[in-house]
């Protein structure tokens, strides 16, 4: 039975998304018309499949740095697979998207495996990796932005259903799949376990390696997915695809309400997470403030958020 | 590196000869000492900020802003130079160490982990930096830049001076790491925050002054690195991050804390600067290097796991 306090605590993110919205729309009452809120769920989709991609690792009480890395290395394969500006590399059209995806799975395993199996701390895994990624993706892209040309992956930030692009319905699609992930599968209920105690995790029978590797594999396939979402909207690829979304994917997890301690939270947290970042960031341009302003507010709103989410482990030690 | 015994210490530098042997085969002019004290001033910048992520990394923790507050030290430089003079070198100082402190205060008294709270800080210096420059680079004018700055850009005994500077910095740094009851402290906080508090140590006290100390570091090496370019600039450390991490560790110390030290920093730099040399020799791409920097990092932090304790790593 959770507490009561604990219980106002993990609703506090919605109420502060509420009154975000209601403290703009006072504001400015442009900001509730039809046209904005597409214009809100459409810049919202990239960054939610990279926040869910970085909740399980979150969960699991890991931190994942490689999401600008990931993208760069996935969007470059995706580039080099459709019809391209460059004109090289091999024209196969959407079925680029599934080898950019699967790229971006391998890489996520990887840094899992040199977090796991040479003991790397996590932070450093991915860190040291993500630039391994974008080094890679500038190689491969020989340094240059390469116009992506194929209109069917372009459609996905282009076609509209129902007045939304098709982004925002796959990002959908991919928020029911990391909840099926967590709540319906046994690898979703051991990254939790993991969360909440590792030893007692290994001590139940739980093969705490493979977790690991999978948790990696799973947050790449959609760092993979936020990738292919993020150059069909800009309509090219470089190594500088994912410029920025490193911050704002973490601030969303934990803004969320996803405990950096691992175990706490999850990814319906996370979609109130990112959408308390897109509101702000719609907000400030609405209000006519620079975009720059942004990573300030969010780096206060990173510490405001740990810091709710940490009551009941002051006494343990920090590094 | 413990597995290796008391040579353990010995590895990098033994490692630093064979490299530039190896680059010096393929290029001999690399073995002329003008060459090799060129390279030396030429990673000044980047030992000036390694030096300040020893002293955090030293105490178990990590900094990811350190190259945000070398870019707002190089502009409120810039900015203040012309009105001001010589003053508007410690007052980038102080920012530096002002953003530091905000840094060790989130981590220290706030609780939050180190990575995320200077990750976070670091926005924060990244949007103070972009908000006092107008998102643009500021020029520092020949005259003024020669009166204030030749300190760190003429050259002393034929030897640039940013070489002396990275001297001057290293002997007081290893002062402070080796003779005083605060690098003792520092040494004892790394080895094991528990027993350090015990044994009477205010550990906040000590983790909140590292991190001055640190953006102090990083502070510096963004003047001398706006001294070099003539302006102050949002992104002017922009490629910093990797190579500062990559130096302290490849250099032996320890990401748990405890072991290593500021000369040991000294070998890791000057590696990392004959590997970037080597590459750039060979015609490799400056973000392409990444791929290699990246792969030292993951190598010499497995590498160095042996001593590491047992347990949960996260």
């Amino acid at each position: 039975m959770k507490s009561m306090k604990s219980r106002w605590a993990s609703a506090i993110p919605l109420f502060v998304l509420i009154g975000l919205c209601v403290a703009i729309a006072v504001l400015d009452p442009k900001f509730l018309s039809l046209g904005n809120i597409g214009r809100i769920a459409a810049a919202a989709s990239a960054p939610l499949v990279l926040a869910l991609g970085a909740t399980f690792i979150i969960l699991m009480g890991s931190i994942d740095l490689s999401v600008e890395g990931a993208m760069a290395f996935a969007g470059a394969v995706l580039a080099a697979f459709v019809a391209n500006a460059s004109g090289t590399g091999f024209d196969i059209g959407l079925a680029a998207i599934p080898i950019a995806l699967l790229a971006a799975a391998a890489f996520g395993c990887f840094i899992g495996m040199v977090h796991v199996y040479l003991k790397v701390p996590s932070f450093m895994a991915s860190l040291g990796m993500g630039f391994v990624g974008i080094g890679i993706a500038t190689v491969l892209l020989g340094g240059e932005r390469v116009g992506i040309l194929d209109q069917n992956v372009r459609a996905l930030a282009l076609t509209r259903v129902l007045g939304l692009p098709l982004s925002v319905y796959v990002s959908l699609f991919m928020l029911a799949v990391a909840w099926f992930i967590q709540d319906h599968t046994r690898i979703g209920r051991h990254i939790m376990a993991l969360g909440g105690g590792e030893d007692l995790a290994a001590a139940s029978g739980i093969n705490v390696r493979r977790v690991r590797l999978l948790a990696f594999t799973i947050a790449g396939m959609f760092f993979g997915v936020g990738a292919v979402l993020t150059s069909a909207r800009l309509g090219a690829s470089s190594a500088l695809l994912g410029s920025g979304q490193l911050f704002t994917a973490i601030s969303a997890v934990v803004v969320g309400g996803t405990a950096l301690t691992g175990g706490k939270g999850g990814v319906l947290q996370t979609v109130i997470g990112v959408l308390i970042v897109i509101v702000l960031n719609n907000g400030m341009i609405i209000l006519g403030l620079p975009s720059f302003v942004q990573q300030g507010v969010l780096g206060l709103a990173i510490i405001l958020a740990v810091l709710l989410n940490s009551s009941g482990r002051s006494l343990a030690i920090v590094k | 590196m413990k597995q290796f015994g008391k040579l353990g210490g010995l590895i990098p530098w033994i490692a630093l000869v064979v490299l530039i042997l190896i680059v010096g085969s393929f290029d001999t002019t690399f073995l002329k000492p003008a060459t090799l004290i060129g390279l030396f001033a030429d990673s000044a910048t980047l030992f000036l900020m390694a030096i300040g992520m020893t002293a955090v990394i030293y105490i178990g923790s990590i900094d990811l802003s350190l190259q945000s507050i070398a870019a707002i030290s190089s502009i409120v430089l810039a900015l203040l130079i012309p009105d001001y003079g010589m003053l508007a070198i410690p007052a980038a100082l102080l920012a530096g160490v002002l953003f530091g402190g905000l840094s060790g205060v989130v981590h220290a008294v706030l609780r939050l982990p180190s990575f995320i709270a200077t990750l976070a800080v670091g926005g924060v210096v990244t949007t103070a930096a972009l908000y006092l420059s107008d998102q643009r680079s500021i020029q520092i004018d020949a005259q003024p830049r020669l009166d204030t700055l030749s300190w760190a850009i003429g050259t002393m005994f034929g030897v640039p001076n940013e070489v002396w500077v990275s001297l001057v910095v290293l002997a007081v740094a290893l002062v402070i790491e080796q003779a005083t009851p605060f690098g003792k402290a520092m040494k004892a906080v790394g080895c094991g925050e528990a027993a350090a508090r015990v044994a009477g140590i205010d550990v906040r006290k000590i983790k909140i002054v590292v991190f001055m100390i640190a953006g102090l570091f990083a502070a510096l090496s963004g003047v001398v690195l706006a001294g070099r370019l003539s302006s102050g600039s949002p992104i002017i450390a922009n490629e910093f991050l990797l190579p500062a991490i990559a130096a302290v560790v490849l250099g032996g110390t320890s990401l748990t804390g405890g072991t290593g030290g500021v000369l040991r920093t000294l070998v890791g730099t000057l590696l990392i600067a004959v590997v970037r040399t080597g590459m750039t020799f060979v015609g490799v791409n400056v973000l392409a290097q990444q791929i290699v920097f990246g792969v030292i990092l993951v190598a010499a932090v497995a590498l160095s796991t042996g001593r590491a304790p047992k347990g949960v790593m996260k």
